[in-house]
């Protein structure tokens, strides 16, 4: 297998494919090898075990799902005790852990815990899950609070420090300037839109907390603009994700100037979905005697 | 019980069979698959819609169905299916050689058990894993299978059919007949699969007369295999109270239907929060 490479900041991926958090676990890898994937982003993790939203918790809609997971978790204790063993022990390719917290303190505790572990390459900070009050989210619109969370936490570690943001803010494009400024050093973009469905019949919503968050094919124009505008406003290499389903969806996002990108809902529509869109890139490259670098960022307007 | 590592597969349709009302069963052949398989798992099943062919043909794929085993013989595997909404409706529209994409085998079956007085009770589409178990246990168990449907078009094969129409059978909600039967066949277990009131219900009566009780629940899934946490449900755990922590530690936690479940204690489902 040729392989596909990129770097993410300090990161070197042989595969622009990677996997979004909370999406793909070490169970998607009973059905292909890892070699596909660059990276391995896991489900987050926060400082204390986390139970989870009341079910419904999903549900489908017309061009994706919705979900309200609330970020259940075994928190970080266990994570190092029973989970991170079992994804060092598995992995050989680099994995990012993804975590989330209600204060800056509680972020920095947290990485400065992770510090203490091998086997760990980067880290995501999640300040754009929308389904957690006053956590996460509560950090991820406010420019001046994602610039102070990257300025604290940067001088803790020397790997890779991604934050996730969300799209459900006024100017993603500023938000990414102040993880820039701050010492971030990549940008995923972009977490799940607001999303609600309602039983027309009876009128009850169908997920319990009324409101979820919206993934899959139906926000892919919304990532897609997303990724443009940040990729204009900021040097920062952008791990994209947001409705990519194919490889055709992958070179679009690569185009706008994404560096890699990562599979989301696509894992569950069909758990082989990252070895063909590495297939799928390897094909097209080849064929348009192409590198990546050629791709990424190269949009013409 | 153990768990097999689950394959992602595509297989024609051998046969397809048609039964009443919104009812059909797609049969599929395969030797390996069939002997992981045990009464009580699962499979993620979908109309064939490769993620390529939906790129070409601009539609949408959607996500896997979690559908049940209804049988399982000497190669021969059947999903028992109702056509209620979109993923089950481009099911229906499967006829003998289309594609059927599988995950699966998925979840805890059923323990199996010798020497028990069993009753089955099902509602609706929470007929077929129960007519696997049956298969099951039937030489080793006296058996009694107790049946409810809105109508007589969610009636199937068993020994005594409740209806809320009273178009077949007995008139009313299953359960009521569910007490007077444990008492009157002198049944020790019971495992049941159907819509969540009736479950809710019968747990309530097996806990008042302290009958052992499983039952197969139900849940909108995303992954099937244990990574999403979409369907999850919450279930009585041995966590204990942390003391030196200070902290109170839940005595319940979700858990997932795909991965720990579909099968639970009924005694062990928190039922008022469901």
């Amino acid at each position: 297998m040729k392989q596909l490479n990129t770097s993410l900041g300090k990161l070197k991926l042989n595969s622009p494919v990677t996997v979004a958090s909370g999406t793909f676990d070490l169970e998607n890898l009973d059905f292909f090898g890892q070699d596909f994937l660059g990276a391995f982003i896991c489900k987050t993790i926060t400082r204390h075990s986390r139970i989870g939203n009341p079910p419904p918790r999903l549900y489908e809609s017309e061009a994706g799902l919705i979900n309200s997971i609330g970020l259940q978790n075994p928190g970080l204790d266990k994570f190092i005790s029973d989970i991170l063993p079992r994804l060092n022990a598995a992995l050989n390719i680099p994995l990012v852990v993804s975590i989330s917290g209600s204060s800056i303190t509680e972020f920095a505790e947290i990485i400065c815990r992770l510090e203490m572990e091998s086997g760990i390459s980067g880290y995501e900070l999640n300040v754009s899950c929308p389904n957690v009050e006053k956590e996460g989210i509560a950090f991820g619109v406010h420019p001046e609070v994602v610039f102070e969370l990257c300025k604290t936490l940067a001088p803790f570690t020397q790997k890779e420090l991604i934050v996730k943001l969300s799209p459900n803010v006024t100017d993603i494009a500023a938000i990414a300037k102040a993880a820039e400024a701050g010492g971030a050093s990549s940008i995923a973009l972009i977490n799940t839109l607001w999303g609600m469905a309602i039983d027309y019949k009876t009128g009850r919503s169908q997920i319990k907390m009324g409101v979820g968050g919206y993934s899959g094919i139906g926000i892919k124009p919304v990532a897609l603009a997303l990724t443009y505008k940040v990729a204009k406003a900021v040097k920062l290499p952008i791990i994209a994700m947001g409705g990519i389903y194919t490889w055709q969806d992958a070179l679009e996002f690569l185009w706008a100037g994404a560096s890699a990108i990562a599979l989301g809902t696509a894992n569950f529509i069909d758990p082989l979905a990252a070895p063909k869109v590495f297939a799928g890139l390897q094909d097209f490259l080849a064929e348009k005697k192409l590198g990546l670098q050629d791709i990424i960022g190269k949009c013409e307007v | 019980m153990k768990q097999n590592i689950p394959v992602r597969l595509d297989r024609r349709i051998y046969s397809r069979e048609e039964l009443c009302g919104e009812y059909f069963i797609l049969w599929i052949w395969d030797d390996n698959l069939s002997r992981k398989c045990h009464p009580g798992q699962f499979f993620e099943i979908r109309a064939h819609a490769s993620l390529l062919d939906a790129f070409d043909a601009r539609s949408l794929p959607k996500l896997y169905k979690p559908i049940s085993i209804y049988d399982n013989a000497d190669g021969r595997i059947g999903f028992f299916i109702k056509k209620v909404g979109a993923g089950t409706s481009a099911l229906a529209k499967l006829k003998a050689g289309d594609k059927l994409e599988l995950i699966g085998p998925l979840g805890n079956g059923f323990n199996p058990v010798s020497n028990k007085r069993v009753l089955l009770l099902s509602g609706g589409i929470g007929y077929p894993p129960l007519w696997y178990l049956q298969k099951e246990l039937i030489n080793h168990n006296k058996i009694f299978w107790l049946h409810g449907g809105a109508n007589q078009d969610d009636v199937f094969p068993c020994d005594e059919v409740w209806t809320m129409d009273g178009s077949f059978g007995k008139k009313g909600m299953v359960t009521e007949g569910l007490a007077p039967l444990i008492l009157e066949k002198k049944i020790n277990l019971v495992y049941s699969c159907g819509p969540i009131p009736m479950l809710k219900q019968a747990a309530k009566i097996t806990r008042e007369l302290g009958i052992r009780h499983y039952t197969s629940l139900e849940a909108y899934m995303a992954c099937g295999i244990g990574v999403c946490h979409g369907c999850a449900v919450p279930i009585r755990t041995d966590t204990k109270e942390d003391i030196e922590a200070g902290t109170s530690i839940p005595q319940w936690d979700y858990l997932r239907v795909c991965k720990e479940g579909p099968v639970f204690n009924a005694e062990d489902v928190m039922w008022s929060m469901l």
